[in-house]
């Protein structure tokens, strides 16, 4: 594997259209049951509702006919940040002072509420991450657009910009593979003049300052592709309001069978 | 003309763009112009010399700091009009992944008309109409990442007429575009206007501004030239002094003329010299034995590639394979072109030979490094194998230009006076001066400045072998001339050259071997010459041959028996009876 895929290890935000069942609901109905479960799933205490939710994401990768490899795949950059998380979690959790310690080492104590902890935060991680990159994996940022838009018009009475909220949350995707790709791309053209990526040699100072060569160049690039997008869309007519779709959305009853599994798991997950 | 207004009128526009701290510097300095309904214009000038500017004044993306423009009797100081302005005068942009906003080719046409507010029956059956007159009907559904640059183009250009202009601008619309791409983008122009568009053609190319009724040129913002073509085009040396050249045909008219005196002045395009050439007193000439091939020399190889596939993402559903079966040898102190249409693997070749790729399956060697050694040392291969991206001064981040190219060196541990001999020696190479530069804020630069300064920061690694990813992309016509003289300048030095390029004429120029790629896969190799005569598979390829090539297609056709490769202006001299050389 070459140190320069960036792409390879950016598994969250790339569409992939298998066609599958799931693809082929509403985009409301996978905005709704999505956020449903993903709150749901971030402040539920319960340990079987992790483990619920969790098995509910599975459920709906293979529905999705989504490669379980890849999706796993989605969990390697956030692990080093979810190991220090569950460290943490293990060593600083409050316990009861009249508990046994399960392990000890020196100042250092571990007791069966920090294994807990940290058991649940690592699970609850995994689940939240598989159900995001689920999410980007079966919904194209056009469906998603269409969605939020939808789901977003009431607000719109209140005076509320939503059209250009919108379209924010549309270009950060449309961006974010084509920033990837121009890192790798910087990031080779430097080490071609030298700069020791993909030899690699040392150590994290130095790999820090390498970034340097990288960071700047890609940052004035963004700047000047987003300009130029901004100027593309304002040459097309964009105005951020008045704005009607070619996609007409339309809800079928495996839409209001989706939505409603998302309302039964929901309290599953919070309460169980 | 004087009783009613002019489709688009400009009266003393002025713009001065802000620059916080700085003296303000004028983009456009009083221009007047007016464009008739149905006419095509071509825009040209060197860099900075307001091209881009200028077109953004006519759909009110840039608003005059003085004087006024007026599209349709409407003036674009008024921002009430705005709407209405910018679907009168559609504009489509230089660089193609920059300005489709959706995920879908289908999406991506209807965001115009979706501005208008239309309903969905009328977006689809514009949108239909828009995508079948760029003939892309096929690709409703495909995300328009997966398309090649030319497509992406005509995705563009779709997306301006479902909002059925009157005017459509191209800025520099093929800068970035393969051959076939760019010929494509040439016949959508040309039918646009059979349809009674108004056109606005920014162009670094002579060729596409002879294409136009009009051409108007543009120094340091002011209007220098605004005239036919056959007058614009009618005199090398005033060009030059605007930082423009002649088209590639005109060039190619001159020189001929300048052996054949009889040939008339003004030929600008292949079908016109062709006639004037035909029309010229002339026979087939005596065959003369075909002189036998110089040996070539017995010698190892520097560059020997064989049977090379890489797959990007391997392993992932994203998977794309781009080389299949790539094979390439180049000799010690060559210079070998790279031909192909986008995604055709030129670029994935190139990283495989400094290292940045490693071979997934065939066998690379360079000089005396076998790169399927997983233990090669990388660093000492990057310092023997220059490699230099396209658009390289995007890749500059140092604040001096100094810095910039003793970036590398330094790394390599040099002593101070080592580092500042080096950097003067690279910088001399690629021609800028070494005192005068130094110091300089890389910002400050103009590109055919910043691509110097990047070329000579690859240079300063004193590689053997040198490779050069469309090295002439996005200079104006005087930059790149200049730019292709100093690489000619720098094979003599004893480089090895390895250039990837879109420019048949600059290909022909600096190389002596040629190599095409299609899908991954060698399509032709062997010399100049060889390969550029077989223009029907060039073609079949997305590419073409330099215009000599094309000049001796037509003559051909026109029942001139030429040997398959002659391209030499000396061949087509040898065609001609000696009436025709006699100077008074």
């Amino acid at each position: 594997m070459s140190e320069f895929e960036f792409l390879r290890s950016f598994a969250v935000g790339q569409y992939l259209p298998t066609g599958s069942l799931i693809h082929r609901l509403d985009p409301r109905a996978r905005l709704l049951a999505g956020s449903l479960l993903l709150v749901t799933l971030a402040v539920t205490r319960q340990w079987l509702g992790v483990i619920v939710g969790l098995g509910v994401v599975l459920v709906g990768l293979a529905l999705a006919r989504i490669p379980l490899r890849y999706a796993l795949r989605s969990l390697l950059t956030p692990l080093p940040f979810i190991v220090l998380l569950a460290l943490i979690q293990l060593f600083f959790s409050f316990h009861d002072p009249a508990a046994v310690p399960v392990w000890t080492l020196g100042p250092v104590r571990v007791y069966a509420t920090g294994i807990g902890a940290a058991a649940l935060l690592t699970l609850r991680f995994m689940a939240l991450i598989l159900l995001l990159s689920l999410w980007t994996f079966c919904l194209s940022s056009s469906e998603l657009v269409r969605g939020l838009e939808a789901l977003f018009r009431p607000l719109k009475a209140l005076g509320l910009p939503t059209q250009d909220l919108v379209l924010a949350v549309q270009t950060t995707l449309h961006f974010m593979p084509l920033l990837a790709r121009e890192a790798e791309r910087i990031a080779k053209a430097q080490a071609s003049r030298g700069a020791e990526w993909g030899t690699g040699r040392g150590g994290l100072l130095r790999r820090a300052r390498q970034m340097l060569p990288i960071l700047l160049p890609l940052f004035l690039t963004a700047l000047q592709r987003a300009e130029t997008l901004a100027l593309a869309m304002e040459a097309r007519g964009y105005r951020g309001r008045g704005r009607t779709s070619l996609m007409e959305l339309r809800w079928r009853w495996a839409d209001s069978v989706a939505l409603a599994a998302a309302l039964v798991l929901a309290p599953a997950i919070l309460w169980i | 003309m004087e009783c009613c207004l002019a489709f688009i009128e400009l009266d003393n526009v002025t713009y001065t763009y802000p620059v916080p701290g700085a003296a303000p510097q004028p983009a456009l300095r009083g221009i007047s112009l007016r464009i008739a309904e149905g006419e095509y214009v071509a825009i040209v000038g060197a860099n900075g010399s307001g091209k881009s500017t200028l077109a953004r004044m006519l759909n009110a993306l840039l608003l005059p700091t003085g004087g006024a423009v007026r599209v349709a009797g409407w003036d674009t100081r008024d921002a009430a009009a705005h709407q209405e302005i910018r679907r009168i005068v559609g504009m489509v942009f230089q660089r193609p992944e920059d300005q489709l906003v959706a995920a879908t080719v289908a999406e991506d046409v209807a965001f115009g008309p979706e501005n208008l507010g239309l309903p969905p029956a009328d977006i689809r059956a514009r949108v239909e109409e828009a995508l079948e007159t760029v003939g892309m009907a096929d690709l409703w559904e495909r995300p328009p990442t997966l398309l090649s640059a030319g497509q992406m183009q005509r995705v563009a250009l779709a997306g301006v007429l479902a909002m059925r202009p009157r005017c459509i601008v191209f800025d520099e619309a093929t800068a970035m575009l393969d051959p076939g791409g760019r010929r494509a983008v040439r016949a959508m122009l040309r039918r646009m206007h059979t349809l009674g568009l108004t056109l606005v053609v920014v162009t670094h190319f002579m060729e596409e501004a002879v294409d136009a009724d009009r051409v108007i040129v543009l120094e340091r913002g002011r209007v220098a030239l605004d005239d036919a073509p056959a007058a614009v085009f009618s005199n090398a040396q005033p060009l030059h002094a605007l930082g423009l050249t002649l088209p590639p045909v005109a060039v190619l008219a001159e020189s001929l003329r300048a052996r054949v005196p009889t040939l008339p002045p003004g030929l600008l395009t292949i079908p016109a010299l062709a006639a004037a050439l035909d029309a010229l007193p002339h026979h087939a000439p005596p065959l003369s034995p075909i002189a036998a091939p110089p040996p070539s020399p017995p010698a190892a190889p520097l560059i020997d590639m064989r049977h090379l596939a890489h797959t990007y993402l391997a392993g992932t559903p994203l998977a794309s394979p781009s080389l299949r079966d790539a094979s390439l040898t180049v000799a010690a102190g060559g210079a070998h072109g790279l031909l192909g249409a986008t995604g055709a693997g030129k670029s994935t070749l190139m990283q495989h030979l400094n290292a940045l790729l490693r071979p997934q399956s065939g066998a690379v060697r360079v000089g005396d490094f076998d790169l399927n050694d997983p233990a090669v040392d990388v660093r000492a291969v990057r310092r023997y194998v220059g490699l230099s991206f396209q658009m390289p001064e995007m890749q500059i981040f140092e604040q001096y230009v100094g810095d910039e190219i003793a970036y590398g060196p330094r790394l390599l541990g040099l002593t101070r006076t080592e580092l500042r001999a080096r950097v003067r020696w690279a910088m001399t190479l690629v021609g800028l001066d070494f005192d005068a530069f130094k110091d300089r804020l890389t910002f400050t630069l103009s590109g055919g400045e910043r691509r110097k300064v990047a070329l000579a920061a690859t240079l300063a690694l004193q590689p053997a072998i040198l490779l050069l990813d469309e090295p002439t992309a996005g200079l104006d016509p005087a930059a790149r001339a200049d730019l292709l003289d100093r690489l000619a300048a720098l094979r003599e030095t004893g480089v090895t050259l390895l250039l990837s390029s879109h420019q048949m004429e600059d290909v022909a120029r600096l190389t002596e071997q040629v190599t095409a790629l299609a899908q991954g896969v060698n399509a032709l190799s062997g010399p100049v010459n060889e390969v550029f005569a077989q223009s029907d598979t060039l073609h079949a390829l997305g590419l073409d041959t330099p215009v000599i090539g094309q000049l001796v297609d037509v003559l051909r056709a026109r029942g001139w028996s030429l040997p398959p490769t002659s391209l030499s202006v000396d061949d087509l001299c040898s065609w001609l009876l000696s009436e025709n050389f006699s100077t008074d």
